[in-house]
């Protein structure tokens, strides 16, 4: 049996004297996709840190790609790529300069080709050239894929992706996530409730920093799914 | 495409985070010109400060106090921009989010700064000299205090990238790095001030300059290999 993409085990956080989280556990079989619920201060970006080895948490294992990244987080980070709502990148070097630092600190042999690649798909090529700081929303958030992408990691971990994005940059958005979409797990921390849930095959809502719920889509009725969300969301923060 | 990836070396993703420094400050200027601009007006004041002071032999005893002064301050300027560019857009997590040694990050950051502030200081010297030495009867001796520029510019850009990591997020961080730097620099502003005024206005080149340079080294290996060991803390905090 293939190994979970992603496993918690009795993970906690604490800040201070707050849990960001408590004892959250799962499983997640390679290829799904998770969609992260809950209101804000439930700790859901606290997860995606602790799985994007960012932060550590205070108690409990996860495993990414099969690796504890308690045991090697380094070898973990290589098969992860974060998209979140901050785009990762130097607004004052230009698309290409971003692409190329990223390339290579993460070692791709070929660079050059992988990045040019990586603006072709998300449609930057005609602007590989200027600043990152002369693009709009959408454009950074097209070039943080790639960025993202580039190394071509087996889970990716997206952190609100769809905000500030303008209808058109949310369809390119999609489009990409579905082109890539084969092989690869997926862990998305949402507050669109049905953008979020058309797109998982997994659903996990979080509140306080407890699991209230965590299934397969299959196993989900949508209005008992939307209606135990915002009884969740009601419940405020931590 | 099929993406192969092969792990570099420590020292390949060092010359990567360096180059992006350089490549981001030789677009921008804003940490070079900033820095630049504020020394110059700092010995512009200092200049008018003491034109009226009578004795040559004052001016001489504190120059190097006050060309320290000016690096030390200069320095701040500069520290605190440079993580200020790499918290926008969490840059920094992007940089964490790689397969690296933490401190591979801390080395290239604390170069960078290393040579941002010589850079700074080379434009400064002459200025210094202008204000400061031509209007005196400076010691021949006067250049070598290009030695402790050198180590205290070394220690400087060492614990300053250490403390501007930990200050970056904090509020008040420009007040904030100011006050854990100036105290944990101490030491070897004491030292490179001793040095540098003996070589300029004369004194135990043997003795006190000699001393003062090896506390300066001594200084600069401890806290670098400090702040070396320590940055992952810093940096995951």
């Amino acid at each position: 049996m293939e190994a979970p993409a992603v496993q918690l085990d009795q993970v906690s956080k604490v800040f201070g004297d707050r849990y960001a989280l408590k004892n959250v556990s799962l499983e997640l079989p390679a290829g799904s996709f998770l969609s992260i619920f809950g209101p804000n201060g439930a700790g859901k970006t606290t997860l995606l840190r602790i799985l994007a080895t960012l932060a550590r948490p205070t108690s409990g294992a996860v495993t990414v790609a099969g690796i504890n990244l308690k045991d090697d987080a380094d070898a973990a980070r290589e098969q992860i790529g974060l998209i979140s709502h901050n785009s990762m990148l130097y607004a004052d070097l230009n698309a290409e300069q971003n692409l190329q630092l990223y390339a290579r600190l993460y070692g791709i042999e070929n660079a050059q080709e992988r990045v040019d690649e990586m603006l072709d798909a998300v449609e930057l090529s005609h602007r590989r050239l200027d600043t990152v700081r002369t693009f709009s929303r959408g454009m950074t958030q097209r070039l943080a894929i790639a960025r993202a992408l580039l190394h071509d990691p087996q889970v990716v971990l997206l952190d609100e992706p769809y905000s500030g994005l303008d209808p058109h940059a949310v369809e390119i958005f999609d489009s990409l996530l579905e082109a890539v979409r084969e092989n690869r797990t997926f862990v998305m921390v949402s507050h669109d409730l049905r953008k979020g849930f058309e797109a998982c095959s997994h659903a996990l809502v979080l509140a306080r920093g407890t699991k209230v719920a965590f299934a397969a889509k299959e196993e989900i009725d949508y209005d008992a799914f939307a209606a135990l969300y915002h009884e969740t969301v009601g419940m405020g923060v931590a | 495409m099929t993406v192969r990836v092969q792990k570099p070396s420590t020292f390949a993703q060092y010359v990567t985070l360096l180059r992006k420094d350089l490549q981001r400050e030789f677009r921008t200027r804003d940490m070079l010109s900033s820095m630049a601009i504020y020394a110059f007006l700092v010995l512009v004041v200092y200049g008018a400060a003491l034109s009226q002071t009578g004795s040559q032999f004052d001016i001489l005893q504190m120059s190097g106090g006050m060309l320290w002064a000016l690096i030390v301050f200069t320095s701040l300027l500069g520290l605190n921009r440079s993580f200020s560019y790499e918290k926008e857009d969490g840059c920094l997590e992007g940089i964490l989010l790689v397969p690296l040694d933490r401190s591979v990050v801390f080395l290239a950051k604390a170069t960078s700064n290393f040579l941002f502030l010589l850079a700074v200081e080379i434009v400064v010297l002459p200025l210094y000299y202008f204000f400061f030495l031509t209007t005196t009867t400076p010691q021949p001796t006067w250049p070598l205090m290009l030695i402790p520029m050198l180590v205290g510019t070394i220690g400087i850009a060492g614990i300053g990238t250490l403390l501007s990591t930990i200050t970056t997020s904090t509020r008040g961080k420009d007040v904030l790095l100011a006050v854990l730097f100036i105290p944990l620099v101490f030491p070897l502003l004491y030292a490179c001030v001793s040095a540098t005024t003996v070589v300029v206005a004369g004194g135990d080149i043997e003795g006190i300059f000699r001393n003062s340079v090896l506390l300066a080294v001594g200084y600069d290996l401890v806290m670098v290999l400090l702040s070396w060991v320590l940055y992952d803390y810093a940096v995951s905090a």
